[in-house]
């Protein structure tokens, strides 16, 4: 069996040599689907050198949405569009239909607002993109509902969300990142925890 | 390869095939909005029904949230819905228990079958060219309805015909009320392993016409005439659960087991005690027990009742049936028959169990009758360890009966259904709508159902699935899957208490697809002639609401639709049946008076079994068997069960004709050979399974593969041994006896790994002997 040295730098030498390739051939390679089932398998080479040195787009939304606007009105993240946090694993992306109960007749006449109309009367719904995440190989399952439950404030892990109007992954949460906070707050620190 | 130049070849190989690459933009769908809510990553459970054989068994389906491709308004995109992910056993329903066969766990494969149908068709080519085209639901219904009206103007609503599968449900029901109203006659039920057979013995014995319910859980004794009860027959998971409780769930009583059959099946694996015996002879045998125990005063007589004196002889201690004639008979040495009727008469309960290949000869009648006779006598009707029968609940639209038949109407069973289209001219069928049943398929080529169903001028179905009957169709309406539509049953056997199976949709709809009963209705609202009188129900769900309402409800507070819906059906205990202060209609005892017709008193006597063709020029009894699998063929459509190893032979994929390991070496034919199985009817070929658990004269070969169409995992694979088959049946049911058929086999020449098996070899051998 080859020392773990040498191949570390077979590994990087490889890398680098493709990626070398790989980016100079496609400059923006494209992210594996959100949820989809492990494979070692990218669509292209670029995309697995990318994936392999954890480098990740980011998020094309379909336009600006201000999230320092609607936390400044005090629109609770958990209690009206990403509702589902606090009941399951996932935060889930609010569809149109919520962005229309209230700008049914909040703010009509803005051209974002007549944007999210349209969708709305096309019966389309917006297509926003996912910022954080697990890659699928991490093995890692996170549950949203018991850190709400233990009042850790989406800010800890999602950054100043209500100063940014497009959400930006500017916190990265790495495993040093998760474990960290786990320790300081005496929450349960096995392996087990979060790889199952 | 060494690390080094994988590593190198990969980053060559890579960076051509970057560059090949580029330049693809991703292919994205757009999102539709979703109609429901679900909590992303939190599954929930909602009842449903197995809709794979009729045992009825209830489910319980895991949704969670998922995309789904679906196309709106003509344009294709992404929708988040709640998608059934996963299928269990209802653990309260009576007869599923919270356990569910391997069949049932991959029924989930019916939804998100790759060919299945999304769209209503119409035939673009020639009938049974397999060309269809697109067509919207107007344009489908408007067809439809365009030939009922045909049918109405020209006065003969009674050339409408309504083929569809054995189950009893309001779905029946509602086709029954339909072709009442319309003036057609009753639908005609199909199934090749149909039970007629059994259940006319039934109400010869006992006035039931109905399937039998067995306490396994509380017999100490179980001999079973060729019955498959673990596998493929009656309601297996039910009996599987009771099987395994009277073998391991008693401190200190392990009941026992034989089973008789010419075969060994999946069932025969299990018994203590596996005793071949000549075909078509089961009912001597049984009667040769009964004649021990009354000849050594094990049992009186008349314990058996009026089920043993429709025997001819009984009342006399079944002279003709001693030990050594039925030896003679039956190939079963006479120290055995002794034996077993002393442990029969010793470990009480004990209960006979008959079905399956002894019912399907020519005397198959006789063979359950004389059963039951020995059940009677055994004193198990009725009792805890025996047999009984399921109360159940009467249908919403009253039961129809043979009586309803008219003089020009074409008759009721399928083969003379078949011949007097052909005969007919013009034919007595116009219109015929086929809705869960595949008789071109599950029908001998004798029986000519294709040629039949092509002189029909207009044959429109139901179905999910271009089958071989579908393709014959004019117009093809697809039904949604059961996980997407109301779905309700009335099991006729499995538990002690009346069951009514009830699920809401699961899930919505994944395709074009609309539920058979709502289009029926559909249908029926729009006829020019209006249904007299007409239906009372706008949609299914109306009908199933106002029947439900109608049964006793669990407790006052509750009522019974909302519990029903949510526990996933009604059952109630016997009490609760007969209690007449709710005032419905709904509980009768059984589907028919309990008094026996009396036309069918005259004593009854063993006749030999009748076998069609010559036994010196096809030696062999062929016998075909309901694949642990597919049952009748019904489900080679699922890759699941395709790739699910057989439980003696560990073959999957694929036919195989199972040979007696002597008769193999007589006939110089070695595992994996193909072989030609011929009969007077035709002839096949497949590779070979020698096996020691059959009778050196029998060839055994299961059902299901051999499919010219159905779905890509079927289509083209193996052969059909109902083909072949002789179209011989039982005299009194009119029911194919599909076991009277006589083959010659053959060995055609080394096969080319046709035969795939899982495993190696049929047994087991110590080492120093391989």
């Amino acid at each position: 069996m080859s020392t773990d040295s040498s191949g570390t730098f077979f590994r990087w030498a490889a890398a680098i040599l493709i990626a070398a390739a790989g980016v100079a051939a496609c400059r923006r390679a494209d992210a594996p689907p959100p949820g989809s089932v492990f494979t070692p398998a990218r669509a292209t080479v670029g995309a697995a050198v990318n994936d392999f040195l954890n480098i990740r787009p980011d998020p094309q939304q379909p336009f600006p949405f201000p999230h320092s606007t609607h936390v400044a009105q005090k629109i609770m993240c958990t209690e009206y569009c990403h509702e589902s946090v606090v009941k399951g694993p996932i935060a889930g992306l609010p569809s149109v239909k919520t962005c229309m109960i209230c700008h049914e007749s909040i703010a009509t006449d803005r051209p974002l607002i007549k944007t999210v109309a349209d969708y709305a009367r096309r019966g389309v719904d917006i297509s926003w993109q996912r910022v954080y995440g697990y890659a699928a190989e991490s093995h890692v399952r996170f549950n949203h509902a018991p850190h709400i439950r233990a009042k850790v404030e989406c800010t800890n892990c999602h950054g100043k969300i209500g100063e940014q109007t497009v959400a930006q992954r500017n916190v990265d949460l790495n495993m040093g990142f998760c474990v960290d906070c786990h320790k300081s707050r005496q929450a349960p620190n096995e392996c087990l925890t979060c790889h199952f | 390869m060494k690390r080094r130049s994988f590593i190198a070849l990969t980053a060559v190989t890579g960076t051509s095939a970057t560059l090949a690459s580029c330049g693809n933009p991703e292919h994205q769908l757009i999102r539709f909005i979703p109609d429901e809510e679900h909590v992303p990553g939190v599954a929930e459970w909602k009842p449903s029904l197995c809709p794979l054989c009729s045992a009825g068994c209830g489910l319980t389906v895991r949704i969670m949230e998922g995309d789904a491709e679906i196309i709106r308004d003509g344009q294709t995109g992404l929708i988040k819905m709640g998608l059934a992910k996963k299928l269990e056993g209802n653990p309260a329903h009576p007869i599923s228990q919270g356990k569910l066969c391997a069949r049932g766990q991959a029924a989930i494969q019916v939804t998100y079958h790759p060919d299945r149908l999304t769209h209503p068709l119409k035939r673009s080519g020639a009938r049974g060219s397999g060309q269809f085209q697109e067509i919207s639901w107007d344009e489908a219904t408007a067809q439809l309805i365009a030939q009922l009206d045909g049918l109405a103007t020209a006065g003969t609503p009674r050339a409408l015909a309504f083929l569809h599968g054995p189950s009893a449900s309001h779905r029946s029901d509602l086709v029954a009320a339909f072709l009442d109203r319309f003036g057609a006659p009753p639908a005609l039920a199909y199934e090749l392993f149909g039970d007629e057979v059994l259940r006319r013995a039934n109400l010869v014995s006992f006035g039931r016409l109905q399937l039998p319910t067995f306490d396994f859980a509380s017999s100490r004794y179980v001999i079973s005439f060729g019955a498959d009860f673990l596998g493929t027959w009656n309601s297996p998971v039910a009996q599987s659960a009771a099987y395994g409780r009277m073998r391991q769930g008693r401190p200190g009583v392990r009941g026992t087991f034989v089973q008789l059959e010419p075969r060994m099946s999946q069932t025969g694996a299990s018994a203590d005690e596996w005793i071949p015996i000549k075909p078509g002879t089961e009912g001597v045998l049984a009667l040769g027990l009964a004649q021990v125990m009354m000849a050594a005063n094990l049992r009186p007589a008349d314990a058996a009742g009026r089920a043993g004196t429709i025997i001819e002889g009984w009342n006399r201690g079944l002279p003709d049936y001693t030990p050594p004639d039925v030896e003679r008979t039956t190939g079963v040495t006479a120290a055995r028959i002794e034996r077993l009727a002393r442990a029969l008469a010793d470990q009480r309960p004990a209960v006979a169990v008959v079905s399956g290949a002894p019912l399907a000869h020519t005397n198959g009648l006789f063979t359950a009758i004389a059963i039951n006779a020995l059940n009677a006598l055994l004193g198990s009707v009725g009792e805890p360890g025996g047999v009984s029968f399921m109360p159940q609940i009467e249908p919403a639209a009253g039961p129809r009966t043979a009586a309803d038949r008219q003089p020009g109407d074409a008759p009721r069973t399928l083969s003379s259904w078949a011949a007097a289209i052909l005969g007919g001219n013009p034919s007595p069928v116009q219109v015929a709508l086929i809705d869960g049943t595949n008789p071109v398929f599950a029908s001998p080529g004798s029986w000519r159902i294709r040629d039949a169903l092509l002189k029909v001028p207009f044959l429109a179905s139901f179905g999910s699935f271009l089958d071989e009957t579908s393709m014959l169709a004019d117009l093809v309406l697809p039904d949604h899957s059961f996980l997407e539509s109301w779905t309700d049953g009335r099991p006729e056997s499995g538990a002690a208490t009346a069951v009514a199976t009830l699920a809401p949709p699961a899930m919505r709809p994944l395709h074009q697809t609309r539920a058979m009963p709502d289009v029926l209705l559909q249908v029926a609202g729009r006829l020019a002639r209006p249904l007299n009188p007409p239906l009372p129900w706008q949609t299914f769900e109306e009908m199933l609401m106002a029947s439900y309402a109608a049964l006793p409800a669990p407790s006052a507070e509750a009522d019974t639709w909302t519990t029903a819906q949510q526990q996933g059906g009604w059952w109630g205990g016997a009490a609760n049946v007969a209690s007449p202060a709710a005032g419905s209609r709904v509980p009768a005892a059984s589907r028919v008076p309990a008094v026996a017709d009396r036309s069918q008193a005259a004593p009854r006597r063993y006749a030999a079994p009748q076998f069609d063709g010559d036994a010196a020029q096809y030696p062999f009894h062929f016998l075909p068997y309901a694949s642990q699998a597919f049952l009748d063929g019904s489900l080679a459509h699922l890759p699941w069960l395709q790739e699910m190893p057989d439980v003696i032979s560990t073959a999957m994929w694929c036919s195989w004709v199972e040979i007696n390991t002597q008769t193999a070496a007589r006939l110089g034919i070695a595992e994996g050979d193909v072989v030609e199985i011929g009969s007077a009817h035709g002839t096949l070929r497949a590779p070979a399974l020698v096996s020691p658990g059959i009778a050196p004269d029998v060839i055994a070969m299961p059902v299901g593969q051999g499919h010219e169409s159905y779905t890509r995992y079927a289509s083209g694979r193996g052969e059909n041994p109902i083909r072949i088959l002789a179209p011989v049946t039982e005299p009194e049911t009119g029911a194919l006896a599909w076991a009277a058929t006589r083959v010659r086999v053959s060995r055609i020449g080394r096969g080319d790994s046709e035969l795939i098996l899982f495993a190696g070899g049929m047994r087991e051998h110590p080492e120093h002997e391989r």
